[in-house]
């Protein structure tokens, strides 16, 4: 797999994760390179074709967060942020500031893959400007846009307007968190945006439809002080 | 005639009144000025004083030259005890350090005081009373006590007031010192190793990594793959251990700052759950949520890290038959949410429940294939849990074999509630 040729940057200070992140890149057959700080990074970005870029939030240097806002003001390539367990707010803050996806340390080469997959997958398709399908299936989730309709296991199954709404936005957004933030502005708009309690009560709802046992979700997972993520199988 | 004598006597003997009278106020005037003075004075040098001995000899000082006498002070430690010394006034300009015989003796008729002052061989000694405890006694030489007037007296109440209130200044401010320093101190030992466990968990998470990518490369039967196997497992151990650090010195930092939401009972055991699984993935837990969202106000991240502790003793002391369950319910009556843990493993030994909250307990039951532990896991469960006010007891099944964990967080913060 040669990855469509994408080319990677990998902005880590510790030697021994940016080693191991580059043997997986490889391995892969990713082309990559790395830099060991926020403006070694921001040099190379500027200066070669960087097709998507790993950043770890914190450097030496200067805050990751401000290498995304840099780098959001000319280009949309897909950022993974990468931090440590306890940086939950850093994690949101950097998603709601442009950040794609994230991983959080340590991370296992499948993980990486995984995220790394999913915001290709989005990336390629904005690229050739292929339509969204109509029809979209998730396991036994089966979703169709036009007619907004759902299947649970092959069953037609009732949804309310807006849990139909809450789960068509995660079938757009298959594999990738979307932050607390990002989907109170997509379901209730601007205006609406810290009724936590409002989302949590209709996601409520919508595992109870489509999950066997909401305490242990097979297609909506919960990452705890960020957000939501739909399951890419 | 006998009327006109009559009231020329009153006359006089009015008039003689009124000029007693004019006089002992001018004199009464003079002494409560002269005593604002002392006062003031005192008051005035208590203020600079450094350090408790210092007060004592002010007070000494002053006392002794409002009686014209040599009087004495001794003060009591912060424990309530007396020093074993005390100083006398002895000139002007000198005091000297004089032991006493019987301390205790003197200390159990202090204790025992039922008038103003205690009546001694040599001394007449009036203690110093502080808001909470006595401070210190001020001991005036028996013939000048007998002989004070009652404005002296007066004098003197007030001027042990005084003192007392400088000392007991004094004590408060030594208190706030201290305990500002055992803050400091208890804030740098957490920082410490809260920056030791930071820097421990970067190259750890490498190390996973890494021996993890070693792994795939291995054929299993290969004799270097249990090797790197052991690596990987002893670094995710590590790795644990760390994160549990971490929390801890979260809650242990001199403030303590929970950052409590309201949260889905279901998607926080939903995520422990994962985490569990992502470790132990042959392990089957079953889960019971109620059907209604049950919303509860906590830090998710640390009830996420309690559940996670607790699944994992769960795990560790269970075998792959054995069932392990989580369930959440609501305490209706007392406005709780219920979260309980169950295993049907070995159990617990029964002297051993009552200390497995306690901070590096670890049972002596040892296992053979077991991690070795430090046992901060479980403490760590019961310092989260009682920071939201909430409680975590543990008994063995009574409905078979196994251990039950079962802790509480309130459904309703309190407003007065401070965090």
């Amino acid at each position: 797999m040669n990855q469509y040729n994408t080319y990677v940057l990998a902005v880590e200070d510790d030697r021994q994760i940016r080693n191991y992140i580059c043997y997986l890149l490889n391995t892969e057959g990713f082309r990559y390179t790395a830099a060991s700080t926020g403006e070694g990074a921001l040099s190379i970005l500027v200066s070669e074709p960087i097709d998507l870029m790993l950043l770890d939030l914190g450097l030496p240097d200067i805050d990751g967060m401000e290498v995304i806002r840099k780098v959001r003001e000319w280009s949309d390539m897909p950022i993974i942020v990468i931090s440590a367990r306890d940086q939950d707010k850093e994690k949101a803050a950097a998603l709601d500031l442009g950040a794609d996806d994230y991983l959080t340390k340590p991370f296992s080469a499948t993980e990486l893959f995984a995220r790394i997959r999913v915001v290709l997958r989005y990336l390629y398709k904005q690229n050739s400007g292929s339509k969204v399908q109509s029809s979209l299936q998730v396991g036994g989730l089966q979703i169709d846009l036009d007619k907004r309709l759902l299947y649970v296991d092959g069953s037609e199954t009732h949804v309310t307007p807006m849990e139909y709404n809450l789960l068509a936005l995660f079938f757009k957004n298959i594999g990738k968190v979307l932050t607390t933030k990002q989907i109170l502005k997509e379901i209730w708009g601007i205006g609406y945006g810290s009724d936590t309690q409002a989302l949590r009560a209709l996601m409520a709802g919508l595992r109870r439809k489509i999950e066997k046992n909401p305490a242990k979700p097979r297609y909506i997972l919960t990452e705890i002080g960020v957000g939501y993520r739909l399951v890419d199988e | 005639m006998l009327k006109s004598i009559t009231k020329s006597i009153i006359e006089s003997v009015m008039a003689r009144f009124l000029t007693t009278h004019a006089k002992q106020n001018a004199v009464e005037a003079r002494e409560k000025e002269a005593g604002t003075k002392i006062l003031y004075t005192l008051t005035n040098h208590l203020t600079d004083a450094a350090d408790i001995h210092d007060i004592a000899g002010i007070a000494t000082n002053a006392i002794s030259k409002m009686l014209n006498s040599n009087v004495g002070c001794l003060w009591f430690d912060t424990n309530g005890k007396p020093e074993q010394t005390f100083i006398q006034q002895v000139s002007p300009q000198k005091r000297i350090h004089r032991k006493i015989p019987d301390v205790d003796a003197l200390l159990h008729r202090i204790e025992g005081l039922k008038t103003d002052y205690d009546i001694g061989t040599e001394f007449y000694d009036w203690p110093i009373y502080g808001r909470e405890t006595t401070l210190g006694l001020i001991r005036v030489p028996k013939e000048t006590a007998k002989a004070m007037s009652e404005s002296q007296t007066r004098m003197l109440h007030a001027m042990i007031e005084s003192t007392a209130l400088a000392m007991d200044r004094f004590r408060a401010m030594q208190q706030r010192i201290k305990f500002n320093e055992e803050i400091a101190q208890e804030r740098f030992r957490g920082n410490l190793l809260r920056s030791i466990s930071h820097d421990l968990r970067t190259p750890l998470s490498g190390i996973i990594g890494t021996s993890e990518m070693l792994l795939n490369m291995t054929a299993k039967d290969d004799l270097r793959y249990p090797l790197m196997a052991g690596i990987h497992k002893d670094a995710n151990w590590l790795h644990s251990l760390v994160e549990n650090i971490l929390s801890l010195t979260r809650l242990q930092d001199g403030k303590l700052v929970l950052n409590k939401q309201e949260e889905a009972a279901e998607e926080v055991v939903g995520a422990a759950i994962r985490h569990i699984s992502r470790h132990y993935p042959e392990h089957e837990i079953a889960v019971h949520v109620p059907d209604e969202l049950l919303l509860v106000p906590m830090d998710a991240k640390l009830i996420r890290q309690v559940l996670i502790n607790l699944l994992d003793n769960a795990v560790k002391h269970t075998t792959l038959q054995d069932e392990i369950s989580v369930s959440v319910t609501k305490d209706v009556e007392r406005n709780y949410a219920v979260f309980s843990v169950r295993d049907s493993g070995e159990g617990i030994v029964a002297s051993e429940l009552p200390n497995i909250f306690q901070m590096f307990y670890t049972s002596r039951v040892k296992h053979s294939d077991a991690q070795p532990g430090i046992g901060l896991g479980l403490p760590i469960c019961d310092a989260v849990v009682k920071a939201h006010g909430g409680r975590i007891t543990a008994h063995n099944r009574t409905d078979g074999p196994g251990v039950e964990l079962i802790f509480t967080l309130p459904l309703e913060v309190k407003d007065h509630e401070s965090i």
